[in-house]
């Protein structure tokens, strides 16, 4: 077994150092130990992605003509990069659905002058992206969606509804799964679209979560005009595109070195409050430490099948499935740690880590439940990993 | 960056997987459960033919001088099959503290009969000796019934003693895992000049036990993935209602589950057993956060993958219960996952 990255990364590791350094003015923390006012929280993070875009760290394979840093896919190079970061407690940027989500998607379907236009602001953040998939009938089974378009002119007319919109009202633009053929079938008249926000017939109505931001939306459109260039992809290949862009966040929502950043920030509140020689909280966290370890390693098993071209199988599926309890179970930990402490939230005086743990802890069960719930996950692990039969149709009634 | 078994570990682990499936199938298995002393007298010299009782021996001795990794495929594999066979004790932890014995003819002797698979002998840890004698009760001894001699650990001092020596009584255990037996042994006043001093060292012996953690980690791993599979097998198959019981998620879901769980722990263990070969001091928290953490998985899917056969999974006819049962005696022995989380524990945070 190897596990060592081989000294011709040395110097890609010291130039990361030399970086996160003179960046330190702005560089953005990535455990829980990173809050405070909202909008200078996102100033912050706004800077901070301009940054690491600008230095190549994020979107690092993105072309040079599209404005990115232009090196070959090295997953090496992203993990020296990725443990440099980690050790250092600094955040790789936003995980938004524009950066993680639609530049790959646009990347792999998108026209030239698409890719020219979006690409850039949208990894420097200057171009901030919500999806529209969800519909108020339609969420596991996405497929059935009924927003619809119909082509007038040079133009598609758009209406109908979307839900769990997160982020529409900071967004600039949407990607958009659309219905623009009714008779194609289920999955074959969706369309890719792409929209900015402030088109007229927008209306959204913001949905409180439980963690108490305002961060999902109600969209509502009402014979909203776009170019029909706007759309991605062909027309009706939009099922093929939008599942393309679902397997990038499904990695997205997968990412481990945040939990182990989560894992150490729990250590810390057990040793603080002095929980840590308790038995009965060290049986806890080292039941979770048993995890969170299977798991990293893990990883790197998929990294060495990604750097041999083969196919990892049902271990690449239980990522997902497996990262997000985790997180879960960490904030559930800490929070305990705090005993009563532990029902502040933020700006409370008093409240730990400008209330992350609380506000963490609920949003793993919002990414337990979002990009394919847990059990759409555990149904996806049991008939494309273990080759079980689907579920059989329900006769017609 | 290659993290997992090398194509020469990969086909070491497809020929033992071969032998396995074709010289110790599941009718083998079960002839020894069945049987009244739960021994299986030829499996040792099959072992030995096949160079699976000397992968931690030196090959000027008869052995394959490789390592933990090679070991602990070993181990999987044997834990896959439920081969009767206490591979932790006689092929892992018994070497390995041999290793650490003063140099000699004696220890090279021994290390050639073990690797040959003519030998089979039994650590002890933490031997009952006193004042120049062994005296006292031993419990829960893996294959005392059939073992040719006992090495006796004290303070980290070895001592070989003769099984056939005046002295020492041996009373069969029941034991849940009918695939691996343990006894109760009694030394009756032995003088401890009757036993052979081979020297050693407590730093040897603590190796050799985390090494035992990792074989009984890997035998866990290979029960539960074999439970994994028989099921999914059976849940393709099967029909109620009309239906293949596979399609219905509240049983697709928990295959879904366990194999979430139990897929990674793979990689544990891939870790673990590197870090022990590396001389990493990283083990010491590792071997007993890896025994813990595998078999508490273990133990999981076998409950849960018992359930998928329905009141099948509660027959004896049913292999299941081989691969529940295996996985239980893998978590009590040499460490159950509570007492080592604890004892990884104090190795991190004091």
């Amino acid at each position: 077994m190897d596990t060592s990255i081989g000294s011709e990364y040395d110097s890609l590791r010291e130039e990361v150092r030399a970086f996160l350094t003179a960046n330190e003015d702005v560089a953005v923390p990535a455990g829980p130990g990173f809050g405070g006012d909202a909008s200078q929280v996102r100033e912050r993070t706004l800077e901070w992605q301009k940054r690491l875009f600008d230095a190549g760290y994020a979107g690092r394979t993105i072309p040079k003509r599209y404005g990115g840093a232009g090196h070959e896919p090295d997953a090496l190079a992203s993990l020296v990069i990725e443990e440099e970061f980690q050790s250092a407690g600094i955040s790789l940027g936003m995980e938004s659905q524009g950066t993680g989500m639609f530049v790959p998607t646009l990347l792999h379907f998108g026209r030239e002058d698409q890719k020219q236009e979006l690409i850039r602001p949208t990894m420097r953040g200057e171009l901030i992206w919500c999806q529209g998939y969800s519909e108020p009938g339609s969420g596991s089974d996405l497929a059935s969606l009924r927003t619809s378009a119909v082509l007038d002119g040079d133009e598609y007319v758009i209406n109908g509804q979307k839900i769990w919109t997160s982020g529409a009202r900071e967004a600039d633009m949407m990607f958009a799964l659309i219905r623009t053929e009714a008779d194609a079938g289920k999955h074959g008249g969706i369309s890719y679209i792409v929209l900015s926000m402030d088109t007229p017939g927008i209306d959204i109505r913001p949905l409180m979560t439980m963690t108490g931001d305002a961060s999902f939306n109600e969209v509502f459109f009402t014979d909203v005009r776009v170019p029909a260039t706007n759309v991605v992809g062909r027309p009706g290949q939009g099922w093929e595109v939008g599942t393309y862009t679902l397997r990038y966040e499904r990695n997205m929502l997968g990412r481990s070195n945040a939990t182990e950043n989560y894992f150490d920030g729990c250590v810390d509140i057990l040793r603080e409050t002095g929980l840590i020689e308790s038995p009965v909280y060290r049986d806890r966290l080292l039941k979770l430490e048993g995890r969170v370890q299977a798991m990293k390693y893990h990883q790197l098993r998929l990294l060495t099948d990604m750097l041999k071209k083969r196919d990892s199988g049902a271990g690449g599926l239980i990522v997902k499935l497996n990262n997000c309890q985790l997180n879960y179970d960490i904030c559930a930990l800490a929070i305990d740690g705090m005993a009563e402490r532990g029902v502040l939230k933020r700006g409370s005086k008093h409240v730990r880590d400008y209330g992350n743990w609380q506000r963490n802890y609920m949003y793993a069960l919002g990414l337990i439940i979002g990009g394919g719930t847990a059990q759409i996950q555990k149904n996806i692990i049991g008939e494309r990993g273990l080759g079980l039969p689907r579920e059989p149709k329900p006769a017609a009634a | 960056m290659d993290f997992g078994l090398t194509q020469p570990q990969e086909l070491l682990r497809d020929s033992i997987a071969r032998f396995l499936a074709q010289d110790v199938g599941i009718e083998r298995v079960r002839r020894v459960m069945d049987s009244e002393s739960g021994r299986d007298e030829a499996i040792h010299g099959q072992l030995g033919d096949q160079g699976i009782t000397g992968l931690l021996i030196d090959m000027d001795l008869g052995g394959s001088e490789l390592g933990m990794q090679e070991a602990a495929i070993a181990a999987q594999e044997l834990g896959r099959a439920a081969a009767p066979v206490n591979f932790h004790s006689a092929y892992v932890l018994a070497p390995l503290m041999l290793a650490g014995a003063d140099a000699g003819d004696r220890k090279s002797t021994l290390l050639k009969g073990i690797a040959e698979g003519s030998l089979l002998i039994t650590p002890i840890l933490e031997a009952p000796v006193d004042d120049g004698r062994i005296e006292g009760t031993v419990l829960y001894v893996p294959d005392a019934a059939w073992s040719d001699a006992f090495l006796l650990e004290t303070s980290g001092s070895l001592y070989l003693v003769d099984a056939s020596v005046s002295g020492i009584g041996i009373t069969p255990l029941e034991t849940v895992d009918d695939t691996r037996r343990v006894a109760e042994v009694t030394f009756s006043g032995i003088d401890l000049g009757a036993a052979e001093s081979l020297g050693g060292s407590a730093e040897n012996t603590r190796r050799a036990v985390q090494a035992a953690q990792i074989a009984l980690a890997a035998d866990a791993l290979g029960a539960a993935q074999k439970g994994l599979h028989i099921s999914v097998e059976y849940a393709r198959e099967r029909k109620q209602f009309d239906r293949i019981i596979g399609s219905f998620q509240a049983v697709k879901h928990i295959c879904a589950e366990v194999l979430a769980e139990v897929d990674p722990v793979q990689s544990l263990l891939w870790h673990a057993a590197d870090a022990w070969d590396g001389g990493s001091d990283e083990i010491d928290h590792l071997a007993p956060l890896l025994k813990a953490h595998a078999t508490d998985v273990a133990s999981n899917a076998v409950t849960m993958t018992t359930q998928v056969f329905g009141g099948m999974g509660f027959t004896h006819e049913c292999d299941m219960h081989i691969f529940y049962k295996r996985a239980g005696y893998d978590r009590q022995m040499l460490g159950n996952p509570t007492a080592l989380r604890e004892e990884a524990a104090a190795v991190m945070y004091g």
